[in-house]
């Protein structure tokens, strides 16, 4: 394991996806560290925020978040952040949603409708992203065109199938969206 | 203005036998805003004031102590939140005491706005490099 500098700086890539769909389990799979738990107070207006109607106001709800870390020099650290559960309050978070390299969104093919909302998350806020499916005990039973039809996916989002658990399967998933990163024109 | 106080919030730090914001000593938002979840911190051994004088720490809390400690290598303030087990607000003000005092110092995370260009290559490069290995 690389040794940290006080010079060192820092970036991140946010896990998105529908609930119980591997997102710990992936940052768990390629952080250095067992993935670590933080909360945070979001201040948020109830408008619009469907189950808390008729309060009035501004309503705090604590939300959390697992994370991971990647020293990939003495110089450079990468964080891996993903949601345990809900995710609408995550979207209000900008402190964790400012500054991200880019993002990967998992899906399940028995349900990709729970990803749909990690999209258009991404989507909605310019972040760069790749769709992970997961499939959890090698069974995959529709096709890539299928998946990507299903998901809306453009073209040139990269897509890729695999076993979460697995540590090269995070890898290579986060080395796709380094690649997408690269491949996207500047500016 | 309702007063945050009033409002009924039962399990507000329900695992911890403190509030939260006890440790703050009442205070909701840092001093200032210069934290984000990946701000590096390290803590300053020997820390000296401008004059070259060793500086004296003001009244510490227990936490600000385990900041310190903590931060002998550096850790992001995500990763200090979560061994304190405090929420991220509540850890930044207490970075933010630590940090004035000089005892502290905090690392900007890497810019990669899109608006401005996005990631450089350098960067892009070492962080495959990085996940190469993994």
């Amino acid at each position: 394991m690389t040794t940290t500098q006080a010079g060192a700086a820092a970036v991140k890539i946010l896990i998105a996806g529908g609930f119980g769909v591997g997102k710990t389990t992936l940052v768990g799979a390629v952080s250095e560290v067992a993935p670590l738990r933080t909360e945070e107070y979001l201040t948020t207006a109830s408008v619009g925020v469907d189950d808390l109607a008729g309060v009035d106001q501004k309503t705090t709800t604590t939300v959390a978040l697992d994370f991971g870390r990647i020293t990939v020099s003495p110089e450079l650290v990468v964080y891996l952040f993903g949601t345990p559960g809900q995710e609408r309050f995550w979207f209000m978070w900008n402190d964790l949603v400012n500054g991200a390299l880019g993002g990967v969104v998992i899906a399940d093919t028995r349900r990709l409708e729970s990803s749909f909302a990690s999209i258009d998350f991404y989507e909605s806020r310019n972040i760069p992203f790749v769709v992970a499916i997961n499939c959890f005990h090698g069974v995959n039973t529709r096709s890539d065109d299928e998946i990507r039809a299903a998901l809306d996916l453009d073209p040139h989002v990269p897509m890729l199938v695999g076993d979460v658990r697995e540590r090269t399967f995070g890898r290579d998933v986060l080395l796709a969206l380094v690649d997408h990163l690269m491949a996207l024109p500047v500016g | 203005m309702t007063s945050y106080w009033d409002e009924d919030e039962e399990d507000d730090g329900a695992d911890s036998m403190v509030r939260p914001y006890t440790i703050t000593s009442g205070r909701t938002a840092p001093e200032r805003d210069e934290f984000t979840l990946i701000t590096l911190l390290t803590s300053v051994q020997e820390p000296v004031d401008a004059y070259g004088a060793p500086i004296r720490p003001g009244r510490l809390q227990p936490e600000h102590r385990m900041i310190l400690g903590r931060c002998r290598t550096p850790a992001a303030v995500a990763e200090v939140a979560a061994d304190l087990n405090l929420p991220v607000s509540v850890t930044k003000i207490l970075l933010g005491d630590l940090v004035e005092q000089g005892l502290l110092t905090a690392r900007a995370p890497i810019s990669v706005a899109r608006a401005a260009g996005g990631a450089d290559r350098g960067l892009l490069a070492a962080v495959r490099e990085g996940l190469r290995r993994l």
